[in-house]
């Protein structure tokens, strides 16, 4: 069946497409035009609205062991989810993977990355995705803190064993990537260490934070994983400390991609009489000179959130500031980590200029393909929280009103009043549709050039441009007519995009026998086979680069 | 083969399902419970009672919740075994019930020997029991035993929890020099792995345990084995909260799920006290036999070892999840979801075969009357 998006403005900057015409699309996928003589077999009439593709979420935690023990921890977080209050229905199904499928999609997004599951916790992750309504589904799993790839590198094995070590995990876990958490610094913690830098040494191991991330990014590399290492940086939301680490980090990059995620969290200098200051500016400068940098924001948000992180070391710090006051904290193989509830007050001092540098990091990084949107959910903000964030790149004005209602202590400490930048639709689509695209290694979407999935979200446009963004008026999925006017109209499942490198045969053996040895579990364990989560065609292989 | 029976009697499947939903639409609220199955299965018994509107609940989970509504209320540490075997140099155990429901996981600690760390690797493992009863134990580990009644264990733990904060800890069951022993014991580990079983202590009782730890970690590191008893139930209790938002005792009678731990919970309902009036009881999984209850109510069985064919009044006999056919299972001793082949092949139908008929009839007949 042909069906022609007719006479939408189609924003879609990876075809270099801005202008008013037609998407057409069949069995799926967009197509070119049809020849003269052949008449769609369906239209929908998008004159006045706003056509894109649909949108990529980088870095959203949906999905997997810490995810699922930040519901049972929060069960009246149930109620407190909801970004528009009033909305009853929310508070009443709860917080759940269906409900997680269906609030995206009617946002217009389409693809959502689970950015830390746990190699012994990716059988539940894609459990939990493969119930995930609507959109596509993928994983970065976490390496870093694993006594394996600690051990390898103090032993100096080559970088050849690590990537076979690496291959074997992102196979069996079903990944489309890599994730470093706090490299070292959850091994660190587990004996006791309270603080640890980007050149500080696991004891025991004798190998610093900066050779694992350095293993770990040559390794990614090297399999031709399409995404960089996508690191979580130490020391994070320390003042002063996060943004030494981050820098430091940006630095070791020397050239080869690098993802640092919610980078807002390493913003923080100590400047100010209460020793909290913004470095939001220096940071943007420093993501803008590096080239091979890709960043994602982490917005902070006010209201009840929780914080669900494999940073283990930093959510035990957190833990002392819990609201309401209680947290869970792993000690798992490897990163562990930690369920910590939060509540970011308007009205605090710190909180409110987290909500600044936050805002400052997305306007003052030039490029908006090399700055992707999150809020790191639910740590920073839950993503129904979005539709207000894109209105706040959008209008200076909406800033100003904002920035009105902060503390006059705060507005003193950020560069964010004097910021002019207006983010345009093109850039928005190019930070949420094409960059991600590109970022994840998936050219089947982020675009409607002909070949690409046929996932778009029609928008209808307005002054405000959070009413525009959080109810789509039409999305499609792979073609199918999913929402209309913001409510779902189709349940379906999508898929799990993920990469399956080739593993060694001896390393096979090998993990075989450390995971049986030293843990006493079954490798087998980790693995997450085709036929386990009881949903048809459940994955979509992504190629690696040759 | 036989595979269905009504009132006793051999039936077709068809007819049993008929039957099955003749009593689902004669009851004003079903209980879909036993959910001693896979997570395909789960899957399906939460679709089916969101379809019928009704209460579902592990039969089980009575084993679960002094673990969950300590956790929820107060927080935890909570370790996983495989880390604590190559970790832990100090476990305490706590309580007589650990020593009955999981004593592998008290062999393999005792067994093994911490090698990571430097704090902890090397000086090897001592245990101690604080419990009636000393537990034997096989291995070179060294086992200290603090006799203490179980009914006393939360009193005392909160003594040592008073003396490791440098207060008086007052007159109790154990003496100064026992509760200081405790109290050393934990502090002056490198890491500290305490096992108990939540059931024996209570809500109250475990929000002391995870307190004690919270507090070791001011200084150390520790953290928490709780042991569970039922690894199906905490299987359905993790489904249970991505499906619904909540750990079980859940109702879809009015539409949303609504969570009440004891208006929800399968005992109350199954005694007949609660408002159920029909039962959808699944019990497919292999091993242990559980206890199927005499229904009070009318009731589906689906079972992979019926114990006779008028166990309830519509019995299906379906393959065990693990052993019949392939299924995923939560796994306590790896913390996780685990993917089990099966061991042998079967013709039957799965439980969630079963549920999935039965939902789809169900849907079919409410478009017909709508
Ligand atoms: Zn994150």
């Amino acid at each position: 069946m042909l069906t022609r998006l007719k006479g939408g403005h189609v924003v879609d900057p990876a075809n270099g497409r801005d202008a008013a015409g037609d998407v057409f699309v069949e069995d799926g996928v967009v197509v070119e035009a049809p020849q003269a003589g052949r008449e769609a077999d369906e239209t929908i009439d998008c004159t006045g609205l706003i056509v894109m593709a649909g949108a990529i979420d980088i870095h959203s935690h949906i999905a997997g062991g810490h995810v699922n023990t930040a519901r049972l921890l929060l069960p009246e977080w149930h109620r407190a989810f909801s970004s528009r209050p009033g909305e009853t229905a929310l508070s009443r199904v709860g917080w759940t993977t269906e409900e997680t499928g269906l609030r995206y999609a009617e946002m217009g997004f389409t693809t959502v990355v689970e950015p830390a599951m746990a190699p012994s916790s990716a059988l539940h992750a894609h459990l939990e995705l493969a119930d995930t309504p609507i959109i596509d589904k993928a994983t970065l799993v976490v390496l870093g803190n694993d006594d394996l790839l600690m051990s390898m590198i103090r032993e100096g094995e080559s970088a050849g064993a690590i990537a076979d070590y690496v291959a074997w995990t992102v196979s069996a876990s079903r990944a489309l990537g890599v994730k470093c958490i706090n490299a070292g610094g959850s091994a660190a913690f587990k004996e006791n260490v309270r603080q640890f830098g980007f050149d500080d040494v696991v004891p025991d191991y004798g190998v610093s934070s900066r050779q694992i991330v350095k293993s770990l990014q040559t390794a990614v590399r090297d399999l031709g994983i399409p995404h960089p290492l996508h690191v979580h940086c130490n020391n994070l939301g320390v003042p002063g400390a996060s943004s030494d680490s981050i820098a430091a980090t940006i630095k070791a990059a020397e050239g080869d991609p690098l993802h640092l995620a919610h980078i807002q969290f390493y913003g923080y200098g100590t400047e100010g009489k209460r020793r909290f200051s913004s470095r939001g500016r220096e940071l943007a400068e420093l993501v803008n000179a590096t080239s091979e940098i890709t960043v994602d924001i982490g917005q902070v948000m006010f209201g009840q959130t929780v914080t669900i992180s494999s940073d283990e070391l930093r959510q035990f710090a957190g833990s002392k500031q819990a609201s309401p006051k209680k947290s869970i904290i792993f000690d798992h193989e490897a990163n562990g980590g930690g369920v910590v509830p939060m509540d970011y007050k308007r009205k605090s001092f710190y909180n409110a200029l987290q909500w600044a540098i936050g805002l400052e990091l997305f306007l003052l990084i030039e490029d908006p393909s090399r700055v992707f949107f999150t809020t790191d959910h639910p740590n920073g903000a839950p993503f129904t929280t979005y539709p207000d964030i894109f209105a706040l790149l959008m209008d200076r004005g909406v800033r100003a009103k904002w920035l009105d209602a902060l503390p006059k202590s705060v507005v003193k400490m950020t560069s964010l009043p004097e910021i002019e930048r207006e983010y345009t639709l093109a850039e928005i689509a190019t930070m949420t549709r094409a960059a991600p695209a590109k970022l994840l290694g998936t050219p089947d979407r982020g675009h409607l050039g002909a070949g690409a999935v046929a996932d778009v979200a029609i928008y209808r446009p307005g002054e405000d441009k959070a009413a525009m963004f959080g109810k789509a008026a039409y999305v499609l999925k792979d073609g199918d007519l999913v929402v209309r006017d913001g409510t779902v109209v189709k349940h379906r499942y999508g898929r799990a995009l993920t990469l399956r490198p080739e593993a060694d045969k001896a390393m096979k053996t090998r993990l075989d026998r450390y995971f049986d040895d030293r843990y006493g579990l079954s490798s087998r364990w980790f693995e997450v086979p085709d036929g386990a989560l009881g949903r048809e065609d459940p994955f979509k292989v992504v190629p690696c680069r040759a | 083969m036989e595979t269905a029976w009504i009132d006793g009697k051999p039936a077709s499947p068809e007819d049993a399902l008929r039957a099955a939903g003749e009593l689902l639409d004669a009851g004003r609220l079903p209980l879909v419970t036993g959910l001693r199955t896979d997570v395909v299965g789960l899957r399906a018994a939460f679709s089916l009672a969101r379809q019928v509107g009704a209460v579902i609940d592990h039969g089980e989970s009575a084993s679960l919740y002094p673990f969950i509504a300590a956790m929820r209320d107060g927080g935890a540490f909570l370790a996983s075994p495989a880390e604590m075997r190559r970790r832990a140099d100090r476990v305490l155990i706590v309580g007589d019930a650990v020593g009955e429901c999981d004593v592998a996981l008290l062999k393999m600690l005792a067994a093994t020997a911490p090698d990571l760390g430097v704090r902890t690797r090397g000086a090897g493992r001592r245990l101690m029991t604080l419990g009636s009863r000393a537990i034997s134990l096989p291995g070179n580990a060294e086992v200290t035993h603090l006799d203490c009644a179980s009914d006393a264990i939360t009193d005392v733990v909160g003594m040592v929890r008073a003396r490791l904060a440098g207060r008086r800890a007052g007159e109790g069951a154990l003496s100064d020099a026992a509760i200081a022993t405790v109290a050393t014991f934990l502090s002056e580990a490198g890491f500290a792995a305490v096992v108990f079983a939540p059931t024996e202590f209570g809500e109250l009782g475990a929000e002391q345990i995870f307190g004690l730890v919270r507090d070791l970690n001011e200084t150390t590191r520790a953290s928490t084995l709780p042991v569970l008893g039922h690894s199906d139930a905490m299987g359905a209790a993790l489904l249970a909260t991505w499906t619904s938002g909540f750990p079980l005792r859940v109702s879809y009678g009015r539409g949303p799920a609504e969570h009440d731990a004891s208006l929800h919970a399968s005992d109350r309902q199954l005694s007949g006290e609660g408002e159920a009036d029909v039962v959808v009881f699944v019990d497919a999984l292999a091993g242990a036999v559980s206890q199927v209850p005499v229904f009070a109510t009318p009731a589906i069985l689906i079972a992979a070892d019926p114990a006779a064919p008028d166990a309830a009044r519509v019995v299906f006999k379906v393959a065990a999840a693990g052993r019949d056919h392939d299924g995923v299972l939560y796994n306590a001793r790896f913390g996780s979801f685990v993917a089990k082949p099966a061991e042998t092949t079967s013709e039957l139908p799965t439980a969630a075969a079963i549920l999935d008929a039965l939902a789809d009839q169900q849907a079919g007949r409410g478009a017909e009357a709508a």
